[in-house]
């Protein structure tokens, strides 16, 4: 029965997607306690799926029992276990807190559709990250870039509707290009399972060196323009910044990351370490990774709106994740994995802290927050130690990202990337203390401020106030993360 | 469009694209086609409805509801049936492994849950297709 957990999350995200549209309109609480529920049952598989492989091993997942050169395959290791765990545990407490900020922009009879998105979504991300088949990554691939479209569009706005159609064209680039890449591998192994075409590329390798060359080249620039890796990141503030406030915090904190593990699973299960230093990628990576990290931040400083700002510390700090993939050691990639999850958990109390002050006061410019402290204490609050653990302040997760990738960066004898994390902690300072200064010790000149709700509901500072908590939790223990984490690395050879 | 000629030629080719749609759905496992391509005619032999006799008369036929219905069903159908592979002890999708009829190759009735799948494919592609053309007039009249 354990084995069938996989595809029974499936099935079950799939369904409730399916089943919402078919209530009627008026019942919208129905649709919030069945989403719950089922949101509810995952994680508990999930949960028990990341403990059972933990324990016993890995297993695969064959479709109609098909053999796995003819048919699709789910391999549930401990690398997609602590994935999807990570996925579904964010998402549920971001669900909280969106019930209640529902109304940031969407119209009254498309909150229910909302949620349908929204479960799309999580089943895409769940198939990606389960899957063991190339072409079974790009369908779902496509099927998530059309949900983050439908999210982003969702507020019937004309800079929404910009920000969407600009997301689809260079994602739809970017699914075609790893498409192409794919194709590539077929031509010379003749398959598409990860395992098969791993076999094979190391076989033909000496053989059709260009195929692999060019594969490898196309699958990751698209995989890159999905993930908004530094150059080819042009579409994500626009659409961080235009989406409602609970998405901006799904896309930046999990939809990104996605990609990412899609260029994991890429460059090391695919092509395998030796091929991808022959071909100096994980060098190139880390110039991108490290130009990333500066650029983004050097952006960020330039903006007004505040969730633009967000957006474009996301990019500097997908420039982290990327740098640590780059160091292609099990060290690098233990680290790029936990700011997978320190990122996601502090990027989501910064969107969603934000998206508090947008819901009572509605204040998006960065200057706009003097004295708001103490209107907002505990959203403030939580901003604030969300954004000391983006400078990398200790006892924050951000500080023990930042310290051991440098660890990791010398140890793979790149000493040099040790400058980029300390100027990066000095620029992410640079934005993120003014504002916070502002809203502490600044007083409101005007001292009144535009209020649009009473106060805050409790389904909104709930879901911040346990994702701080992480945020110091995971900063002071960080072997609870780690531990999971070096049992995921060590389904990578290297 | 208010034309004697367009609006009977519509009534006479109508029935017989859907009756093709429907072959080519029902014979998806023995020859080229299948949900796809089916439903694909299916649903653009109501778009065609739709063009000839406006947008409010294809409401009455196809509502919102009605479509909102099929394209649930279509998709329903095809996980209830994959997931029936799973309560008779195989995997997800399971054929002939979890116990189904392959019949006689070649025949009508033969290859298991595919035409069953099939079908649902076909039921989700029509009433998308038709839902898809719905809303983007819709959207532009008003």
């Amino acid at each position: 029965m354990i084995e069938q957990l996989p595809i029974i999350n499936l099935i079950l995200l799939l369904t409730t997607a399916l089943v919402i549209p078919l209530f009627k309109k008026q019942r919208f609480m129905v649709t919030l306690i069945l989403s719950f529920v089922v949101l509810f049952i995952v994680w508990l598989s999930a949960l028990y799926l990341l403990y059972h492989v933990n324990t016993t091993g890995a297993f695969y997942y064959r479709f109609g029992g098909y053999s796995p050169t003819i048919g699709l395959e789910l391999l549930i290791n401990p690398f997609s276990a602590l994935f999807t765990f990570f996925v579904i545990t964010l998402l549920m407490i971001i669900f909280i807190y969106s019930t209640a900020d529902a109304s940031d922009g969407i119209h009254e009879r498309e909150y229910g559709r909302y949620y349908i998105l929204m479960f799309i979504l999580l089943f895409a991300m769940f198939g990606i990250i389960y899957t063991n088949d190339l072409f079974n990554t790009y369908v779902f691939m496509e099927i998530l870039s059309i949900t983050t479209c439908a999210i982003i569009s969702i507020k019937r706005k004309k800079k929404n509707y910009a920000a969407a159609f600009r997301y689809v064209m260079l994602n739809e680039m970017g699914s075609l290009s790893y498409l192409f890449g794919v194709a590539l591998l077929y031509m010379v192994t003749g398959y598409t399972n990860i395992e098969l075409v791993f076999q094979g590329v190391q076989d033909v390798w000496v053989i059709y060196p260009t195929n692999i060359i060019i594969a490898a080249i196309f699958m990751i620039v698209g995989l890159g323009l999905k993930a908004a890796i530094f150059p080819l990141h042009i579409w994500l503030p626009d659409a961080h910044s235009a989406a409602p406030s609970s998405s901006s915090a799904i896309l930046s904190a999990i939809v990104v990351k996605v990609y990412l593990i899609i260029l994991v699973k890429v460059l090391f299960s695919v092509f395998g370490i030796t091929i991808i230093e022959a071909l100096h990628i994980p060098s190139l990576l880390m110039v991108i990774g490290a130009v990333g990290i500066v650029m983004g931040s050097f952006f960020a400083i330039a903006q007004h709106d505040i969730k633009r700002m967000l957006g474009y510390s996301s990019v500097a700090q997908i420039g982290y994740i990327v740098l640590g993939i780059g160091l292609a050691s099990s060290l690098g990639l233990r680290i790029a994995f936990y700011h997978v999850f320190s990122h996601g958990i502090m990027k989501s109390v910064l969107f969603l802290s934000v998206g508090a002050v947008i819901y009572q006061r509605n204040l998006r410019k960065v200057t706009a927050y003097n004295g708001i402290g103490y209107m907002m204490p505990l959203s403030i609050g939580m901003f604030t130690l969300a954004a000391l653990g983006m400078i990398g302040i200790p006892l924050t997760s951000g500080f023990i990202s930042k310290f051991n990738l440098g660890i990791a960066a010398l140890d793979g004898g790149q000493g040099i990337y040790i400058i980029i994390l300390v100027v990066s902690g000095i620029l992410n300072a640079i934005y993120y203390l003014p504002i916070i200064i502002a809203a502490f010790l600044r007083e409101n000149p005007e001292n009144q401020i535009y209020v649009s709700k009473d106060k805050v509901p409790l389904l909104m500072i709930m879901p911040i106030l346990i994702l701080g908590a992480f945020i110091v939790i995971i900063g002071v223990y960080p072997a609870i993360i780690f531990d999971l984490v070096d049992s995921a690395v060590s389904t990578f050879s290297f | 469009m208010n034309d004697i000629i367009v609006k009977s030629i519509t009534r006479l080719v109508i029935p017989f694209l859907q009756l093709y749609g429907i072959y080519i759905i029902l014979h998806g496992h023995i020859s080229p086609g299948g949900g796809f391509s089916g439903g694909a005619l299916i649903g653009s032999s109501l778009i065609l409805y739709t063009l000839v006799f406006g947008v409010d008369r294809a409401q009455k036929k196809f509502s919102h509801r009605v479509s909102e219905i099929a394209e649930s069903g279509g998709i329903l159908l095809y996980l209830f049936v994959g997931a029936l592979g799973i309560a008779l002890t195989g995997n997800f999708l399971s054929n002939k492994a979890a116990g189904f009829p392959l019949g006689e190759l070649g025949s009508l009735l033969s290859g298991g849950i595919i035409p069953v799948l099939m079908i649902g494919i076909g039921i989700k592609v029509a009433s998308t297709m038709i839902t898809l053309f719905h809303v983007l007039i819709q959207e532009e009249s008003q």
